[in-house]
Formats: structure tokens, sequence, C-alpha cells
């Protein structure tokens, strides 16, 4: 049975890393912005479209540059649309932000086409490895160690560094913050900048993973949802936890009840939520409550 | 002076009457202000999410079929009206908008099996001939036809049959991967008839969900059953990331993979590294023993659109001539008209003619078996022919089954 498990588990938590690096993005700019971003998906996919176009203008380490252009583009959509709602009921964010899903898709697909983009691995990275009952393909293995030091790096910088401490004390008492003389709208443009460009750097992981299409964004924003609401609306840890859990519940139900594996992680939300409202990690915000 | 009329003068009361009849003249005559309105026809495909990459050729191919006849059906201009069709409710009620507001005159559509079986039901509640131009699954022209529906893709269970006999040279124990809708049920339904009646065995069986991004947990299933052949069932967008994936996994060329029903855009999408199989496929651009009409057809789409014409362009192309041409031929526009010129219509293939078959609206033609290139130079060209199924002519209709096989009863 080990034999069968320990191999799924290893897959679910690859998954799950991907998961986990659309959810962040996700969950700072809701934790810090308060804004309900159904535009999150779409950053994914433009991370994906910037890197294959990179490559195929100047190769593969161009692409390091995707997340920073849709970090660009996140920084210019927060100024010209994502402003004017943070004083806005949440349900007109959710509905803007989902008429700007729409049109970043169409603009994808009158550009690109809607046909799928080949676009394989690195070829250093291509190939794969066996351990036992282990099989992972390099790409994936290189992949789950890029997102571990990202998240590291992305956790020193919020927890340790001057700018974080701003961005936190901002999502908690964005009133006081602006007493004491901080730029805060500028700081809520970087923000959302941060949280697009990482959502581009998972789409650019994702590229050589799925097919590069327009519509990619749908398999990325509802995993991503769920991730938040399972580990706590704007926690970075919990996001961490729930989305490596989102990810081993799929491998599992694929090995034992696959025609279920769509639905599961649904399931898993609701359950979790029954059990715990505020999701794993979350806390008590007076801001949203 | 006189004050009588010349013959060239009108008296006032006969100009105001004539005036008044030429006013009057549509309202007595309705049909003569018809036919100056085009002749509209409904495209019912979606517009949006993993299909979408398949729809676009649909409807390219049918618009271009239209451009042909210099946008003219009857001798009347004519134009395409395309709603999409996101989901089966939503499709049947995009249906009815196309009938009740735009005024269609047929529709032609269904590019997912769960959707057309849908809206073939309207069809026949709406009492509008309906095309369906690309879903497979067998009840469409099966237990669920109807006299206004006419399909031309294969149906899942005839392309099973037709790829057996490949599925066999490789082994007995075959698994399969499907999509889990009407597509992939039907697949497996089929194949495992057809392995049964081969005396082969099942070593696996997993339905996967549709848009399903991820399908190494599927992948390591199949690794440890080691089946002889994987048998795929997942359309579009899903089959294009399993087959990456099954590449990036080390799996290509490991266990032989077949599907049927390729689509050229699903193959395109994976790129030249990762694609393999062996699939059915109803054209393909580059095959020798297209018709003339057929090969000026693919030569218009490149010069149009700048890239070869997928199987779904034609798909598009030839299920809109069939019904441009059935309208021609009965002069008018009244639906069952339309379905009796459809049922007699006949088109040049490579040595027979394509039709729907009377009892079951269901389009006769041929299969390709096609596999992927070895070494794969060109990015369009990704498949050799290796055959056309049935290879005799005569065998077309024992393949596609007789009436009390199909079980279609249109009453």
């Amino acid at each position: 049975m080990l034999e069968i498990l320990i191999p799924q588990i290893v897959s679910g938590l690859v998954v799950g890393s991907l998961y986990v690096l659309i959810a962040i993005g996700l969950s700072i700019i809701f934790g810090l912005l308060g804004i309900v971003n159904f535009a999150h998906g779409s950053f994914f996919t433009l991370g994906a479209y910037f890197a294959l176009t990179l490559y195929q203008l100047f190769g593969w380490p161009a692409v390091i540059l995707s997340p920073i252009f849709v970090g660009i583009v996140g920084m210019v959509v927060e100024r010209t649309l994502i402003q004017k709602l943070y004083d806005k009921e949440p349900l007109i964010s959710l509905i803007v932000t989902f008429a700007l899903a729409l049109l970043i898709e169409a603009s994808v697909r009158l550009i690109y086409g809607g046909i799928g983009q080949p676009f394989s691995p690195p070829p250093f990275l291509s190939g794969f490895l066996i351990w036992g009952p282990i099989l992972i393909a390099q790409y994936r293995l290189a992949m789950l160690a890029a997102t571990t030091v990202l998240l590291l790096l992305l956790w020193l910088f919020l927890e340790k560094t001057p700018f974080g401490r701003i961005l936190r004390a901002g999502s908690r008492d964005p009133e006081m913050v602006g007493l004491l003389g901080i730029n805060l709208p500028r700081v809520l443009t970087w923000v959302f900048g941060l949280g697009c460009a990482i959502s581009g750097i998972a789409g650019v992981m994702a590229a050589p993973l799925w097919v590069v299409t327009p519509s990619m964004a749908t398999n990325a924003i509802m995993p991503a949802f769920v991730v938040v609401a399972i580990g706590g609306l704007g926690s970075f840890a919990g996001a961490v936890i729930a989305g490596l859990m989102v990810g081993v519940v799929i491998a599992l139900t694929i090995q034992f009840y696959p025609s279920a594996s769509g639905a599961v992680m649904y399931v898993f939300m609701a359950v979790m939520l029954i059990l715990r409202p505020r999701g794993l990690l979350g806390e008590r915000w007076e801001r949203f409550e | 002076m006189t004050s009588g009329t010349s013959g060239l003068l009108i008296p006032r009361r006969k100009a105001l009457l004539g005036a008044t009849a030429l006013a009057a003249a549509p309202l007595a005559a309705p049909h003569i202000a018809r036919a100056a309105d085009p002749i509209k026809i409904g495209l019912l495909l979606a517009k949006t999410g993993q299909i979408a990459a398949q729809t676009e050729y649909l409807a390219n191919g049918s618009f271009l079929a239209l451009e042909e006849r210099n946008n003219m059906i009857m001798g009347q201009p004519a134009e395409l009206v395309w709603l999409d069709e996101p989901t089966p409710q939503a499709a049947t009620q995009n249906m009815q908008k196309l009938v009740q507001e735009n005024k269609v005159s047929a529709i032609l559509g269904g590019s997912l099996s769960s959707n057309a079986l849908a809206e073939e039901a309207t069809a026949a509640q709406l009492k509008i001939p309906f095309v369906c131009n690309n879903a497979a699954a067998t009840d469409i022209s099966g237990k669920n036809c109807n006299r206004y529906t006419f399909r031309l893709n294969t149906p899942v269970a005839v392309q099973c049959r037709m790829l057996a006999p490949f599925a066999l040279t490789y082994g007995k124990k075959w698994y399969f991967i499907t999509a889990s809708y009407a597509f992939g049920q039907d697949i497996v339904k089929s194949g495992r008839q057809l392995l049964e009646e081969a005396g082969g065995t099942v070593v696996g069986s997993d339905e996967a969900p549709l848009n399903t991004p991820d399908f190494s947990s599927f992948i390591l299933k199949i690794r440890q059953a080691k089946p002889d052949v994987v048998w795929g069932g997942l359309s579009a967008g899903d089959l294009s990331t399993f087959l990456k994936q099954w590449d990036a996994m080390g799996m290509r060329g490991k266990i032989p993979f077949l599907e049927i029903a390729i689509g050229d855009t699903d193959i395109w999408s994976v790129g030249p590294e990762a694609a393999t199989g062996t699939f059915t496929a109803l054209w393909w651009y580059k095959n020798p023993n297209n018709t003339p009409e057929e090969k000026k057809f693919a030569e218009s789409y490149d010069k149009k659109y700048g890239k070869p014409a997928a199987d779904k362009a034609w798909m598009g192309w030839i299920t809109a001539r069939s019904l441009f041409e059935s309208i021609d031929a009965a002069k008018s526009l009244e639906p069952m008209k339309i379905v009796e010129a459809l049922e007699a219509w006949k088109a040049p293939a490579d040595g027979y003619s394509y039709s729907y078959r009377k009892f079951d609206h269901q389009m006769m033609m041929k299969n390709l078996a096609v596999s992927v290139k070895p070494q794969i130079t060109d990015k369009w060209d990704y498949f050799n022919v290796e055959a056309a199924l049935p290879k005799d002519t005569a065998d077309l209709d024992k393949v596609f089954g007789t009436e009390a096989e199909v079980g279609c009863k249109m009453g």
C-alpha cells in the first residue's frame, strides 16, 4: 500500500506547491487591500503568455522577466481601476474584477488565438527521476525547490523588512499608517503589483506543465480561492498548509475515486469551513467583520 | 387651350392610387420584402473554455463556406449569427434565442457531446434543422436521434470499432483514461465490449473531470497497472495536457497511447517534443487523397488565416456546405423541406460520396487512422496517415451499424 500512497503524496505536494503560489498572491491582495480579486487567475495566464513570448524572442533566460511585466500590468490596473474600489462594497470589486478577467482572456485570445501554445520545459530540466516507488519529472522537482525558496524569501520580506512591516500595519489599520506620514496609496499599488507578479510566477512555472491557453486561468483561480478559504483569508502560513493539503487530497482521491477528484477540494473546503469558519489559521480581523 | 390630359400625363387620382399601391406593395406581397432580407443561419459554438480552441476553427470553416458562395444562399444575401454554448442549459437557451429572436432558418453547432445532446432535443422541439458539426456521442444519431438533427462526426462506438484492431496489435491489457462526461463514458463502454470480444482484460479505467490541470497522479496509476496500451478518451485541451505530462514523466514510447477523434489543435498544442499516439481523425489537410474541392478549401483557408486548415475547420466547412447546398436545393426556408434536402445531399469524397444516412441522419464517411511521426520537422505536420477506414467503401454501412444496431427511431 505504501508503494501506492508515497508516490501519490509526493505528486500531490508538487501540485499543491503550485496552488500555494497562486493562492499566496490572492491572499496578500485580499489581506492588505480587502479586494476579492477574481482576475487573479488572469495574471497567472499573462505570466504564462509573457514567458512564452519572451522565450520565443530571446530564449530561456528572458523568461525571468515575465513576472516583472505581470507586476507592472498589475500596478497599472491598480492605479486605473482597483483604487476606485477600496471604499466600495466587496460585491462591486468581485464584479469589476470578474469583468477584468473576461477582458484579459478575450484580449489574450485576440492576440494569440484560441489554440493552445506548445511550451516544453527547458532542456536541462527535461527527464525524470525514479527513487523506489517515486517517479517525478525533473521539472516538477525544480518547481518544488523554486517555490520553497520563493515562499521563504517572501516570508522574510513580509516579516523582517520595514516595507513588510508597513504592509502588515496597513492591512490592519490603514488610517494609522497614513497618519504616520506613509504614502499608503503608493504602498497599495506596490502590494497589488506584488500579488500579481507572484501569480505571474505561478503562470511561468505552470506553462511547461499545462497547455498555455487563454482559458488556463479557470484551472488556477478556483483552487486559489479554495486554498485561501481553507487556509484563512490573508494568512500566509495558512495558504501554504492549505495548498499542500489540497494537492495531497486531490492526488489521493485520484488514486481511490478518480471521478471525484474535481469536486473533492470543494468538499474539503466545506468540511473545513464547518469545523473552523475562519479557516485553518485565519484570525479575527476588525476590518472585515 | 384644352384642359384635357395628354398620353404622358397621369391624372391626379390615378397617381395617388399608384403611390398608395406602391407603398402597400410590401404588405400585399411579404415574400418580396423578405427576399431582400438576409437569410440567417445560426452558429451555436462555445466561445470560451478549453473547447474554444476547436470552435474557432469550426467557425472559421463555416464562415469560409459562406464566403465561397459570395455570402449568398438561394441567390439571396446570407449571414451566420454566432451565439455561445457555455453549458447545455445555456446552449438550449441560446438556441431558442437564435430561432425566436434572430429568426434563423437552420443551426450549425454542438461542439461538446453534452451540449449537442441537449441541443438536438431542442431542435426537435423548435422544429429547426440542426447540423451537429463536432460532437461524437453515439446517442446523438442513436437512441436520441430526431428528424431535424443531422450529425457529421463518426459516433464513438464506430470510431472505437475502427481503432480497436490497432490497439490489439499492442496487446490485450488495456487501460482507459477518459473524460467524465458522455464522450468519455461512451468510449469506455464501447472499448470494454470490443476488448471482451477479443478476450482481453481491462487493467484500469479512470474518469478524469473536465479541465483537469494535472494528470500526474493518473499517470502514476497507469504506470503501476502496467498495461499493454492506454486508450484515451480525453477531449480538447485535456488531451494536450495529458500528453505533455505523459512525456514529462517518461512514459512516451514506453506504453502506446491511442485515442479516437483527435483534433489537430489538440496535437498542435502538445508540441513536437511530447506528441505521441495513434488516433482516428476525420480529415487531415495533408492527406494526398483529399478531393480537389477539399484541397482548394485547404489552400483558401491557409491564404485567409495564415495557418493550415485543422480538421475542425474542415468539419465546419463541410457541414455548412451541406446545409447551404441543401437550402439551395430545397428552394425554400421551410424546415421540413431543408430536412428532406439534407437527406438527399451528396458531395464527392475519395472514391465515394459524403452523405447523411436517411434512417439516422449520420454522415457516412471513412475515418483516417493517423499516427504521430517519429520526427516532427514542421510545427503543423504531425501525422502519418496509416489507413482510411473501413478500407472497402462497401463496408461503410456495416461499420456504422444497421438500423437495429443503431437504435434510432425517428417516428
